[in-house]
């Protein structure tokens, strides 16, 4: 049941946190190469989302797709549902890359040694692979002369060019970045919008959460809006945000 | 008042002997005592109940009784059950279990001050929660563990003058015995707090020196020490250039 040209499958994914649900019935097939914004009031599950398709909150139910490949629990032919180990879940979870809301950059260790560790530990890449992958990324997004400078050196935006650099480095099936503007300076904005475009460009799939309006019309291929963990409206830019067919999300958006 | 210097001149071999036994129990029990926290520490902060409940259970009983309680304990506890400790491994092992309940305190609570995203962003690169902690948690947590351990330790060597009660010949003791020989209890005690005030302040002033170490090393990143040294800015993961 594989689908190859799927960079994410998510299957009635429920997460229940004290009895409320926080997400609730969630389906999604996210194809390669698309740039997916998520929208939706705050406390709606929109990183809870995010969070969920990297298995890093334990769910009540549901299923997980990376590039075909089952991430968590796995049907056998039979229909038995498999828990996978942990390991197996660690190793999954390096094809997603996370860029963290407040990126979360190491800050006992310098630019190079953030964007290496990951591929020393986790992926066992030779030291030379490793040196050349590092300084490729660091030239890519810019950021190579802030390569023996430590987390607590750095401006805003650049912390976020280190967090996607680190991400970036593991070759990941898909990206997820949440509220990637929230933690920086407006006039940022347009910068990260620039970065992400590229990444459209090059293929990535990207699955983004924000509150830019602006952001959501000009990057997204598609734009999903949740609503209480549930995904209340799911189609282009102009159809969700420019006419709204759901009443909630009609709402929303008079807001603005 | 009248001091007596000839009392203390008269004993000063008892007060060395002292000091050196003191010296010894704590240095024992620091290390054996810390060895002992990482795993109760461990524990306290596993994700099952039964684990957490043991370690919660261990720091209660060892935080809950005064420690020439269970120095007695101890003592005459193995006594009973047909060991017969010498009373100085008695003195070392109620030490020790006394310093593990603290120090595990000591790294649980640092741990958990770390931002709990920490632990997020070493899971979302595809590293297990062993390698997370080992490589994301213990070198941030290290430099802050310093002053809270070395307080630790300054209660540690103190506590251990209730050792005397076993009469394991400890700084204190030789105190009492001089104090028996001379009636000057003012002169031997000054003496004695002096001498514990000196070796306390030995590790405060060395506790400062690793934490400085730690954090110029850290930001820095460019140590020229040893493995921990290594360790703590994980040079190795850095290109031969």
């Amino acid at each position: 049941m594989t689908q190859p040209d799927l960079s994410l499958r998510a299957t009635a994914l429920r997460r229940e946190v004290g009895g409320l649900r926080i997400l609730d019935d969630i389906y999604l097939d996210v194809p390669k190469g698309q740039a997916v914004c998520i929208l939706g009031p705050s406390g709606s599950g929109k990183s809870s989302l995010l969070r969920a398709l990297a298995l890093l909150d334990p769910l009540a139910d549901g299923f997980v797709t990376i590039d075909g490949q089952a991430f968590g629990r796995e049907l056998s032919r039979d229909g038995i549902v498999r828990r996978q180990s942990q390991r197996e879940v660690d190793r999954i979870r390096a094809r997603i890359g996370f860029v963290f809301q407040d990126f979360s950059l190491w800050p006992h260790l310098d630019v190079r040694a953030n964007i290496s560790l990951a591929q020393r530990v986790v992926l066992q890449r030779p030291a030379d692979e490793i040196a050349n992958a590092t300084d490729r990324i660091m030239d890519r997004l810019s950021i190579a002369a802030l390569a023996d400078k430590h987390p607590g050196q750095l401006s805003g935006g650049q912390k976020q060019r280190v967090a996607v650099a680190r991400a970036l480095v593991l070759n990941p099936a898909l990206m997820l970045f949440d509220e990637p503007t929230s933690a920086l300076d407006p006039e940022l904005v347009g910068d990260v919008l620039a970065l992400l475009v590229d990444l459209k460009r090059e293929g990535m799939t990207t699955l983004t959460v924000t509150h830019e309006m602006s952001f959501a019309r000009r990057l997204a291929d598609r734009v999903i809006f949740l609503e209480r963990g549930q995904i209340v409206a799911d189609g282009c830019p102009q159809d969700v945000i420019d006419t709204p067919s759901d009443p909630r999300v009609k709402r929303f958006f008079s807001l603005f | 008042m009248r001091l007596d210097p000839g009392v203390i001149t008269d004993s000063w071999p008892l007060f060395v002997e002292g000091t050196l036994v003191t010296i010894q129990l704590s240095v024992l029990s620091f290390l054996l005592g810390l060895a002992l926290a990482v795993p109760v520490a461990a524990l306290s902060m596993s994700r099952h109940g039964v684990f957490r409940g043991s370690a919660m259970v261990y720091l209660a009983i060892l935080r809950g009784i005064p420690f020439i309680a269970l120095v007695f304990i101890v003592h005459y506890g193995t006594a009973a059950s047909g060991a017969r400790t010498p009373a100085f491994w008695s003195g070392v092992i109620a030490l020790t279990l006394f310093a593990s309940a603290y120090y595990s305190e000591v790294i649980r609570s640092t741990i958990s001050a770390l931002p709990p995203g920490q632990w997020d962003s070493g899971r979302v690169v595809g590293m297990s929660r062993l390698q997370t902690l080992r490589y994301i948690i213990v070198p941030q947590s290290l430099g802050s563990m310093i002053p809270p351990g070395v307080n630790v330790t300054i209660m540690m060597i103190k506590e251990s003058s209730v050792i005397s009660a076993i009469t394991v010949g400890e700084l204190t003791y030789q105190g009492l015995v001089v104090q028996g020989n001379t009636f000057a209890p003012f002169e031997v005690f000054i003496t004695i707090a002096l001498i514990y005030w000196g070796i306390t302040l030995g590790v405060s002033r060395l506790g400062d020196r690793v934490e400085r170490r730690i954090g110029r090393l850290q930001k820095s990143g460019r140590p020229t020490g040893g493995i921990a040294a290594r360790y703590l800015t994980l040079t190795a993961s850095k290109p031969v250039q």
